[in-house]
Order: structure tokens, then C-alpha cells, then sequence
């Protein structure tokens, strides 16, 4: 009958083999799984750009010019500051009057990128929310009073006033989309509710419209799009 | 989406614009009755509109000119009887105020501070006028009486 004996140097020859064959395990695992996480490190920057919304529809619509700057910042994985700053001046046809809006303003807010991105990418379908505030001035380019019809063969317009210093605040709820095209280059479109909180109104007129806010409606409430290309600065990276 | 779904459409003109000037007739002889006027034909000096005619009525509803100070009328009684018309000119006088209502409807005019003048042309139908408001603001009530 034979036994497994073993001698006390074998034993502890084994010993040794099987903890350095531990070690070289536990070594290779280490670093399968670092290489792993380098697979999925995402970037963190600033990113900067340009909203391509209103020069194309300045080529269009001569009535509307302006330039509008974005930018957001990666916060964490999820979570980016945004704000836009722009000047806008935009030419308003109605039935009874025309009149010609021209200010600036500025936006603040954060987005929320509710797209889980495969391994390195850095697209987005993001939700965010805004304070937007805007100083403008109004003027009264022409209008006709309204009456009775039976007028009409000497219904001529007359120039009205210009409305200076009036401002205007309101929030945004927005909603888009940001795809990398390129190496830290990307191309974002997104939609916006707005929502008018107050505003400093002309005397004997209304702020019909608002640098911003766009086109203001009956219950004070407007919408927007934003089509914009940015750059992304990229500072430092980071692990999900 | 609350706020979307709330977009008013502000694109028709609902509210009031520029008010008529509305006239009620009464009878010079009983100053409380009111008093019809037989075929009426109402023209504006400066327009070469056709007149506006109403018949049977005790109160009108006339246009008032916004690009001047004063608006002046050929009110004609019984316009359609025979070559013989009674033709009185009525003149109204005001101060002009524009006051802005909204998107679709622009700009009403309001007649402030208005008087009436009857040309004596030595036959006239119209025997005096009473202003009832001075201020032509809207067409809820009458804004003068024409006793005839």
C-alpha cells in the first residue's frame, strides 16, 4: 500500500510553488483589470462652441442676426454646468405694426446625460434646465391703427419710439442631443421650453419678443432650438 | 410638457379696437323719447367711400378718422325721397390718443375730449346735439344725443 508521504523539504518546496503561483495570478488579474478601466476612462473638460442656428437662418431670413457662445463643463459622470451668451437683433412683421428687437443675453443652467455611453464614447441625450436673463431695447419701426375698414383709402403708418433699458428673466426646460464627430469635436442639437418669470414691459407696447427667449406668446411662455458645434479643451481623465 | 401644450395662439384679433362714435336720435319737440330717422345716409367728408345708409334705426354707429383731429359727416335724412334733401353736416373734434392692445390687434385709437358742431345752413333737420360722454373709449353706450 502506498501512502502519499512527503518528505518536509518537498512540502515546503510546494508551498513556496503554489503561493508564487498565487502571486502570479492574482499579479495577471491585476493587471487584465487595469487595463480593463484604461479601456473606459472618459474625458473631462471644457467644452466650447458656437450655436449654428441663427447664421443659417440669417442667410434665409435677413431679419434675424446675432452669435451666440456656448459652453458646458463636465462636473461628473452625469452632470454638466452649461451656459450660453449671445446678442441677438430680430425684425418683427405683425398685422398692425413692425418693430425691431436688439440686446444680449446670457443662460446658465445644467445638463443631465441620460445616455450610457459603450466604452469611451462621449455622446449625449441630455436634459437640462436654465435661467436665462436678457437687456434689450425695443423700437417701434411703423404701425397703422387699427379701425374700421371704411378708412382704409387714407390709412398711411407712422413711426413710433424707441424703448430702451428693458430686461426680461425666465427659465428653460431643454432637451438634446451632442454627438463626437470628431476627435473632442461635436455637433448638438436641442430644443427648448421657456417660461417668462419677469420682465421690465414698455410703456404703451409689450415685449413681444426677447433676445433668448425668442417670440414671447399670450401666457408668456416661448420655445427655442439650438443647433451648435463645440470643442472640447479636455483637462483630465477619468474612470466611470 | 405643460408648457408646450399651453402655447396660446395669440394670431387673432379678439379684443376691442377703435371704437365708433355712436349717435342716438330723440325728438327735439319731446327731448326724452328717442325718435327714428327715416332713411339716414351718412358720408364723410374726404372719402369717397359709398354712404353708409340705415333705416328705421334711433342709434347709429359711425367710423371716426384716426389720422386727424376732426371728422366731418353729411348726415342726409330721407335720402331716398324725391330730388329735395335735407343734408346737415355734422363735425366731431377730439384729441387723438393711441393705446396699444396686443399682438394681433396693434394699436386702437380712443377720441378724447370731443365736441360736435352743426353747420347752419339755414334748413338744418338736426335741431341741437347734448354730448352724453366726451371720451369715445368703446361702444357700450351712446356718446351723444341728436335731437331732430
Amino acid at each position: 500500500m502506498k501512502t502519499l508521504q512527503m518528505k518536509p523539504q518537498h512540502m515546503l518546496r510546494s508551498f513556496i510553488k503554489s503561493i508564487m503561483f498565487l502571486v502570479c495570478l492574482l499579479f495577471i488579474n491585476q493587471t487584465i483589470s487595469s487595463q480593463e478601466q484604461d479601456s473606459i476612462k472618459s474625458k473631462y473638460g471644457l467644452r466650447v462652441g458656437i450655436d449654428l442656428f441663427t447664421p443659417i437662418a440669417t442667410f434665409f431670413d435677413k431679419d434675424r442676426k446675432g452669435l451666440e457662445l456656448v459652453g458646458d463643463y463636465r462636473i461628473s459622470n452625469k452632470f454638466y454646468v452649461a451656459a450660453e451668451l449671445g446678442f441677438l437683433e430680430n425684425i418683427s412683421e405683425e398685422d398692425f405694426f413692425e418693430f425691431t428687437t436688439s440686446g444680449s443675453y446670457i443662460k446658465a443652467g445644467a445638463n443631465y446625460n441620460a445616455y450610457t455611453n459603450w466604452l469611451n464614447m462621449q455622446n449625449e441625450i441630455f436634459v437640462g434646465a436654465r435661467y436665462g436673463f436678457s437687456t434689450f431695447n425695443q423700437t417701434l419701426n411703423s404701425f397703422t391703427i387699427n379701425n374700421d375698414a371704411f378708412f382704409d383709402p387714407l390709412a398711411t403708418s407712422q413711426s413710433g419710439e424707441k424703448f430702451e433699458n428693458l430686461n426680461a428673466q425666465w427659465i428653460e426646460f431643454v432637451l438634446g442631443i451632442k454627438a463626437e464627430v470628431f476627435n473632442n469635436l461635436f455637433l448638438s442639437f436641442s430644443f427648448s421650453g421657456k417660461k417668462m418669470i419677469s420682465s421690465k414691459e414698455p410703456e404703451n407696447f409689450r415685449n413681444l419678443f426677447v433676445p433668448g427667449f425668442n417670440r414671447v406668446f399670450l401666457n408668456n411662455s416661448g420655445f427655442g432650438l439650438n443647433y451648435t458645434l463645440s470643442y472640447l479643451i479636455p483637462l483630465y481623465k477619468k474612470s466611470k | 410638457m405643460l408648457i408646450f401644450s399651453s402655447c396660446e395662439r395669440d394670431d387673432i384679433c379678439i379684443d376691442d379696437i377703435t371704437p365708433h362714435v355712436i349717435l342716438r336720435f330723440y325728438d327735439a319737440e319731446l327731448p326724452t323719447d328717442l325718435k327714428v330717422v327715416n332713411q339716414l345716409s351718412v358720408k364723410v367728408l374726404g372719402i369717397d367711400n359709398d354712404s353708409l345708409f340705415f333705416t328705421g334705426l334711433d342709434s347709429i354707429a359711425i367710423p371716426v378718422n384716426v389720422l386727424a383731429n376732426n371728422t366731418a359727416y353729411t348726415l342726409t335724412v330721407d335720402s331716398n325721397n324725391g330730388t329735395i334733401l335735407n343734408r346737415d353736416v355734422l363735425t366731431l373734434s377730439y384729441t387723438l390718443e393711441s393705446i396699444f392692445v396686443g399682438r394681433s390687434c396693434g394699436y386702437k385709437g380712443n377720441f378724447l375730449n370731443s365736441t360736435y358742431q352743426i353747420s347752419d345752413d339755414g334748413d338744418n333737420w338736426i335741431e341741437s346735439v347734448e354730448i352724453i360722454n366726451e371720451n369715445i373709449t368703446n361702444e357700450t353706450a351712446a356718446h351723444v344725443k341728436i335731437f331732430h
